[in-house]
This record gives structure tokens, sequence and C-alpha cells, in this order.
């Protein structure tokens, strides 16, 4: 089993939630994020005074994955968030030992 | 101490048995109250059997020690799957020593039987005491019940030890219950009205039944000092209220513990289905859904939170000094209607409450002060309310009444008593449909109705908040021009989640404009309050989008169109996503909104110069030509060139008069209106450009001692010129004297055809003029801008605000041989934003002009 963590654009989400279920992913967790990489932060004037937003709002999402789905999942992850512009975000997995169905106590692929 | 082996088979069979029994009687008749005495009777006799075996075979011995049933046990009110609180108590320290082991054996055995035990030992004197840690205690000690063992112990405690710690301790009994009670119900948002409540611990459940019994048995021990008789104890008016009331929590109690099989009083929604599918405790009424039980629920949880929250504040003798203090200033805010003792309002007057306008300036005195009604009170309101309801209150009289209520800071509070008593749907029927409306969905935690009183609590709140992030929303609340059309639509936005489909927009623009009809707001105020009802997801749709991708911007600010009411859908949808849940307005979503706001508010200043074309067919101007059909071609040749920001702001009916005006230049070339809009005095200036014409229009009416707080400047492709100015009368002039009114006008006239001097004018005004210097100073910003517009410079002063002030600036501008194609000008309380796009012989500013023109105004303003 693998977990792969998206950060992607705010905007980016639905069209990944839509491209995570086509290929049969229903189960995700999305967290709101702040970050930047090579995208700096983006400076607007009210008022006379500046609010500057050196971490720009970004979602993290989370899926665990059978392996056989894993670059599966990427490829539409990476098809659906790109918009070809500094900024679109980051994909990172890695290894997980077990998955466990609290309710009914199943492990294993079967859990995911 | 006996040390014979217990048949713990034997009980475990006999306590299975009895419990199927009870289950099974409970599924046949859904009556609760049967079923927790059963199974108190059922574990009393399991005790004894215990007690038997392991302490004495005299039920009444052995002396000096005795077991006693406390808390819900003691109550006789033993849920299926409750615990079960036991005291142990002793006369003394050698007591206990000498029945430790006894103690420790029958604990195991009541654990072999699984029952959940919660055991306390304590001495006589112990129990006397209230130990700050752990008041539970001394409160499950009100309902202390007699089991087995030294029944001569037991009468000290019942009859001597409780009284006399209530006597000793009643202000802190209380003050700890209070609060305990008040952060059990912070927990849970302060609210009845979740999707999914807590049947016991939530406001309104059966907790607060108990809370309400133990305020009203402490208040009567303390002065009986003595046991008072338990079935007079609570007040007449909610005696009854509440009997029925917890049968009907008992049996829901009982039916969420069988289905769940353990102590979980959690009333989901697949319970609800089936609460509702049974009957559970409303056998006999006719119940055909789900949302119709809750309904039910909801009219028994808010009759107990009710009771509950009035026992709080009546049993006042415990309260601390500062609260006392701020309860004898709230009675000082009594008038000759309404009287207010201990934060509760009473009528001066109780036969008043036949004349609906006293009963409307009532609640908005609630709202005013956030007191609370009286008992009394409320049951003079539900008399008054049949022969209200044949004729119930409408138009600009209850709209007059409402509005000021909406803009109170308890305006929620008072929202709420209003819905309780059902004087709301009465007024406002829209709003039936979502009276305790329970739509399911996985991020709303309260029912609808509750919903939009929370939305409008929070933004009131936004007043007093101390948080940075909120403050910078409460700032954008102040300077709403008419924060009750906002609160309206925020009391109707999802009033359309009645029709229970997809779309609940639609449905609930439907309501607006029939409330907006009922109400008989003006055509301006209906147009705002339907668009906010409209586009209330606006907002948070955009969010979803890349907030700093101009573009995206773009879209949205122009789907918005005008700053008052960006300003007011920000606020909306600040309101709306808090309102959800607890958590739903992150720091997150806060800053996102904010920088939307921003980036539109930018926007919206940046690009007021897109121009109007006659040949444009967009809504708005074919919402015009439907509102003048005769007219169309004259408004089509007025708007032509005029900027779209000029659409933005102005409704339909001040398009039309100013068409009209328009075509009245041939025989008037200066044509003025000057109307009082709500807090402010607008003038309408209507004529052909001419060098210098908003300066000198702006100092006229600052030697008249007006302050001007708003201003646009628009011009046509023909050359008229609409220009609004909205000012306060310093002085109260115009007020005070109606010839006045025409006076100004010609005077300003005279102005503009150069028959009256401004500057000798303001001279004169300087002199006589001895206003006090600002409180708060700003300091001066001059930016300017050449990107944004594509014919203009975009200059922006961000000043402090003085008389004569935009004078001051717009005479330099024309000095410098400017012009003005724009002004868009703001006051926002000391602090003015002027915007004006400027051109110097019909092209954007060189940097030469651009540097000579922000001296010139720096020197004129005094400013370095």
């Amino acid at each position: 089993m693998t977990k792969v963590e998206a950060i992607i654009q705010v905007s980016k989400l639905d069209a990944v939630k839509d491209a995570l279920q086509e290929i049969g992913v229903e189960g995700m967790t999305v967290f709101e994020a702040r970050g930047h990489g090579r995208q700096k932060g983006h400076t607007e004037v009210y008022r006379g005074r500046e609010y500057t937003v050196d971490l720009i709002p970004k979602v993290k999402l989370e899926v665990v994955l059978a392996d056989e789905m894993v670059e599966k999942a990427v490829d539409a992850i990476v098809t659906a968030a790109r918009t070809g512009k500094i900024g679109d975000g980051k994909i990172f997995y890695s290894r997980i030992d077990e998955a466990i169905r609290i309710r009914n106590g199943e492990r294993g692929d079967g859990a995911l | 101490m006996t040390t014979v082996a217990i048949a713990s088979n034997e009980l475990r069979e006999l306590y299975a048995r009895e419990t199927a029994a009870i289950q099974q009687e409970f599924s046949v008749t859904g009556d609760g109250r049967v079923a927790v005495e059963h199974r108190t009777a059922v574990v009393d006799s399991l005790l004894l059997k215990l007690w038997n075996e392991i302490l004495s075979t005299d039920p009444a011995g052995p002396r000096g020690f005795a077991l006693v049933a406390t808390g819900g046990f003691g109550r006789s009110r033993l849920y299926p799957h409750s615990d079960i609180d036991l005291l142990f108590l002793n006369t003394d320290g050698d007591a206990e020593e000498e029945f430790k082991d006894a103690i420790r054996r029958l604990c195991q055995e009541l654990w072999d039987l699984r029952l959940k035990l919660s055991p306390a030992t304590r001495t006589l004197s112990e129990c006397e005491k209230l130990d700050p840690n752990n008041v539970e205690f001394s409160i499950s000690l009100l309902d202390c019940r007699y089991l087995a063992g030294d029944r001569e112990l037991f009468s000290r405690l019942h009859e001597k030890a409780v009284p006399r710690l209530i006597g000793h301790e009643c202000k802190n009994l209380v003050q700890n219950l209070g609060d305990l009670t008040r952060s059990r119900h912070h927990k849970f948002g302060n609210t009845v009205f979740h999707l999914e409540p807590n049947v016991k611990d939530g406001p309104g459940g059966l907790r607060d039944y108990n809370v309400a019994y133990w305020l009203a048995l402490i208040s009567a021990i303390e002065k009986l000092q003595t046991w008072p008789d338990a079935k007079t104890l609570l007040p007449v008016s909610a005696r009854k209220t509440l009997e029925a009331t917890t049968d009907f929590q008992m049996s829901v109690r009982c039916f969420l513990h069988f289905r769940y099989g353990r102590q979980d009083n959690a009333l989901s929604w697949e319970a609800q289905d089936e609460a509702a599918a049974r009957k559970i405790g409303a056998r006999d009424l006719e119940i055909s859904s789900a949302a119709d039980w809750m309904r039910l629920y909801f009219g028994h949880a808010r009759a107990v939170h009710r009771v509950c929250t009035q026992l709080l504040e009546e049993i006042q003798a415990a309260w601390p000094s500062l609260s006392r203090q701020l309860q004898s200033w709230r009675s000082r805010v009594s008038t000759p209607d309404f009287s207010v003792v201990d934060g509760l309002v009473f009528l001066q007057n109780p036969a008043s409450l036949q004349d609906p306008e006293m009963l409307l300036r009532l609640f908005h005195f609630m709202a005013e002060h956030g007191v609370k009604l009286s008992t009394t009170t409320e049951y003079k309101i539900e008399q008054a309310l049949p022969s209200l309801a044949a004729t119930p209150p409408r138009g600009g009289e209850l709209w007059l009444y409402l509005q000021e209520t909406l803009v109170q800071p308890h305006a929620a509070d008072a929202l709420r008593a209003m819905n309780a008593l059902r004087l709301l749907p009465l007024l406002l029927p829209e709003l039936k449909g979502i009276e305790a409306l329970v739509v399911r969905d996985f991020y709303h935690r309260f029912t609808v109705d509750e919903h939009s009183f929370l939305a409008i609590e929070h933004l009131h709140r936004l007043k007093e908040s101390k948080s940075e992030g909120d403050q910078r929303f409460g700032e954008l609340l102040s300077e709403i021009e008419q924060p009750e059309l906002l609160y309206l639509a925020l009391l109707l936005h999802d009033s359309g989640k009645q029709a229970q489909d997809d779309n609940h927009i639609k449905t609930s623009l439907l309501l607006a404009e029939s409330c907006a009809e009922r109400l008989d707001l003006d055509p301006q105020d209906r147009e705002t309050l339907e668009y906010l009802v409209a586009s209330h997801l606006e907002m948070s749709v955009a969010m979803r989008r890349d907030i700093f991708d101009p573009g995206n911007v773009k879209v949205f600010a122009e789907k918005v169109g005008a700053p008052e009411r960006l300003k007011m859908l920000c606020l909306m949808t600040y309101a709306d996503i808090k309102a959800v849940n607890q958590e739903a307005m992150t720091p997150w979503k806060a800053d996102s909104l904010w920088q939307l706001y921003i980036a539109s508010a930018n926007y919206l200043s940046r690009s007021a110069d897109e121009r109007v074309h006659a040949d444009d067919h967009a809504s708005n101007l074919a919402h015009l030509h439907s509102l003048a059909p005769v007219a169309g071609k004259k408004i089509n040749s007025f708007l032509d060139g005029l900027p779209q920001r000029y659409l933005r702001i102005h409704g339909a009916s001040d398009v039309i008069m100013h068409a009209e005006m328009a075509a009245q230049l041939g025989k008037d070339p200066i044509q003025l209106g000057l109307k009082q809009v709500r807090q402010w005095y607008e003038l309408t200036l209507i004529t052909t450009d001419r060098p210098a014409l908003f300066a000198s229009v702006s100092g006229a009416l600052a030697a008249w001692g007006m302050n001007i707080v708003k201003a646009n400047a628009f011009s046509n492709s023909a050359g008229v010129v609409v220009d609004t100015f909205y000012f306060t009368d310093r002085f109260r002039t115009l007020e005070l004297n109606l010839p006045e009114w025409e006076r100004l006008k010609k005077n300003i006239a005279d102005v503009i055809a150069g028959k009256a001097d401004v500057a000798r004018m303001l001279q004169d005004r300087a002199r006589s003029d001895k206003s006090q210097g600002p409180k708060v100073k700003i300091k001066t910003r001059i930016d300017f801008d050449d990107e944004s517009s594509a014919h203009s410079t975009l200059l922006q002063v961000l000043t402090q605000d003085r008389p004569g002030l935009l004078y001051k600036m717009c005479s330099q501008i024309s000095k410098l041989g400017c012009n003005i194609e724009i002004a868009l000008i703001e006051t926002e309380g000391q602090l003015a934003i002027d915007v004006l796009y400027l051109t110097s012989q019909g092209a954007k500013l060189s940097p030469d002009q651009r540097g000579a023109l922000a001296k010139a105004i720096r020197e004129e303003l005094g400013v370095k």
C-alpha cells in the first residue's frame, strides 16, 4: 500500500477529485494548506494598507492506494492539476504498512 | 462479613432476562418512563441480593455503613445503558476501613455482571463539605436514595448533612452548577437546534431538565432548611410542560440506548428515521416524516432549555457581584413601557400588548439591551398572538420596526425569542417552513432557522471582536450603508431549503420577493435584497477558483458590479460560512475571502471607466428599457459613453430620472436634484461639462457647512455630466430651515454659472467654523496608476477627512489643466478615499504632470 499526498491549487480540487473518481478512487482526505515553492507570495494594497500573502492557499489531498493503483492515480492527479505554470503543486508518496477499517476491523487492501 | 461464594451465573441470567423483558416491553409500548423505572427496580433487587450475600443478611445492617443510590440511579431513572452511581456511606474512617474488602467485592460482582458502576466511598462528614474539584458529587447527593444498610445513618445524610451542605454552600453550588451548565451549552454552540442533537447533554436535553430541578431544589432547601415536596418544586407554568417533555425525552433516550446497545445519546440521522417510523414518544400523533418528528423533538427541547436558562437567571442570590452589577445596570434600562428586573423584561401594562406596535417595540427593546423575556411576559405574548394573527402588521410599519431590531447588537436573541413564540413566522410567513428544519448534509450542524440566526449573531459579534482576522470584516461592516438589508438577506437566504430540492436559491429568491412585497420595500432596497439572496453562494464559489488570477477576479468583480454590493456579499459569505458549524470559518478560509474581497474591490476602483455603448444588449439596459418603454431612445443616447460603473451604482429609477433631467437641459442648462436619503442628503447635478465643475460644487457644499461623504462624477459621450454628491448636514441647516433647500440649489447653480465666488464663500465659512481637530491622525498617501485604465491616469488619495477637502484637491487638479473624467469619493470615518480618473488634453498624465500634481495637492493639504 502507498500513501499519495498531493499539494495542489485550490481551483483544481474538483477536477482532481473527478479524475480520481473516474479511475475508481473513491475515498480521500482533503486538508486546507498554505505554502509556496518557487512560486512567491502575492501583495495587494487596499486603502493604503499592504496585504502580503507569503504562503499561498493550497489544498493537500491524501489517498492510500493499493500499489497497482498508484501510477494511475498519480497520472490522474498530474493531468487534472496541471496548468503548466509555477504553483501547480507537488506529489509525494510513501509506503504504508497496514490499513484497518474501524467499522469492522477489516485489514489490508480490502480496508482501503 | 461473609465469604459465601456468590451465584454469579444466577444473577447474570436474572439480569439478562429482566433486561430482555424491559427491551421487549419498550418495543411494544415505547414508554421510556416505565422502562427506566423497571431497570432501576431490577438493579435495586440485584444489589440487595449481593448485599445479603456479602455484607449482611439483615438488609438494615450492619451499623455505621449504608448503601446509597445517587445521581440518575437515585432518581430511579436508570436508562438501559446508564452508569450506576453508588455511594458507600460510612460513619467515619474506622468504618470505611472495616468495610473496605466488602466494598471491593461488591463492586467486583457488579462489574462481573457487566454493569457500569460509578462508586464513591465517603464518610458522613465528607458529604457535608463541598469539594471544589468534584462538585458533581455534591450535586449527585441531591438525588440520594436509601438502598441498604444503616437506615439511621442514611437518615442523617438525607435529613441533616445534605440540607446543611446546601445551607452552607448554596451560592457556590448554584454558581458551579451554572458554570457547568454554561460550559456544557457552550460546547454545543449554545443552541438546541443541532441537526444531530445529543438528547442527554445537548442544550434542551435531559441534563437541562435535571439542572432545572436541582436549581429549584437547592433554592427551596435553602429557604425551608429541609426537603420540599418534589412534586410542587418547579414553577406551575413549567411543571405541566416539562412533564410531557420528559416523558418524550425518556422514551427517546431509551430508544437510543437499545438501538446502539450502549450509552450513546446522539440522535443521528439514521436514528431519526427509525424514531419517526416507530413514532417514538409520539404514539398518538400524526408523524409523516423524520422532519416532522424532529420538529416535535425540538419543541420539547426548546421548552426544557427555556425553563433551565430562566431558572439559572432567576435564582440570582448566588450570582457573583460582577454579574449582579451588570444585572443592576440592566434594570436601569427600564422604560415607561418595560421594566427590567434581573435581566428579565416585564410589561409595565400587560394589556398594552393588544397593540401590535407595542409587541414589536418589545422585541426591539430585547435586541437593543440583550435582556430576556420573563415567563409572565412570554405568557402575555402567547395570549396576544391570536388577535394579532387575524391582522398581522405588514408593510412599511412592520419594516420600520423589523429593521430597527435587526441592526441592534442582540438581534439574533430577539429573533430566536420571536421564533420560539411563533411570532416570527406570523410576521414573516416566508420563514414558516424552515422552523426547526433539519436538512441533512455533512457540513451544517444546525437547523435552518438557527443557522440564519447564528449568521446574524456572528455579524453583530464582529463589532466587538478582538481578533485581528475578524476586525477587518468588522471595519467593513461599519461601512455598510444599509446593514438592515444585509441582516434581512441573512434571515431569508436559506428559506428556500423548505422546498427540499437541489436548488434552494431559486425558492429563497421567490420567498425574498414575497417578503419584500410584504414589507413594502422601496425598489432599490428590494433589488439589493434579492441580489444578496440570489448571490449568497457566489463568493464561496469564486473562492474555489484561483483568487490570485486577475482573470478570475475580473469575472467575479464584474458579476458583483458595485463596491457596496461587494462589501455586503463578502460579509454575507463570512457570516454564512461561520454559521455552518463552529469550525467552518478557518483562518485559511477567512484569508481567502479577504484576499478575494480586496482584489475585487481594487478591480472595481481601477476599471470604472469601461464605457456603456448604446447598442449594448446587457441585461441591465434591457431592464431599463422595460421600465421606460417610451423613453427608450432617450435613455440610449443618455447612457452612451457613460462608464459601466454608473449603471452599477445607480438603480433603474435613478437612471430614468437622470435621463429625464438631461432631456430638460435645453430649457435649463443646470439641472439640480436634492433629496434626503437615509442618514444623508443626495445632490444630483446634470449639466454640460465645463472646467472645474466638480471642484466648484464641492466647494459650494463645503461653504454651506456640508460634509461630503461620498461622490461620483461621470460624463457621457455628448459631454453631459452626471455628478452625485452625498453629504451630511453638519449644522442641520436643511433639517431646520425648509426654504434653505431651494436657496442651496440656487447658490450651487450660481457657483456653476460663475455668478457666485466659491473661494470667498469658503473664506467666510472658515472664519465661522470652529470645529475641533481630528481625533485620529491619518497619514496622507498619494498614488498614481497608469496601468488600470486605457485612457486615464488614476489618482488615489488617502487622507484625513476635513472640511473643503474635495474642493482643495479638485481646484489644484483644475489649475494644472487636468480634467476629472470620473470621480469615486468615499469617506470611512476619518479616512477620505478619493479615486479620480484624470486626463490632460485627452491623454494620460505625463510623469512631470503627476509629480507636479502630487506636490500641489500636498502643499494645498498642508502635508509632507
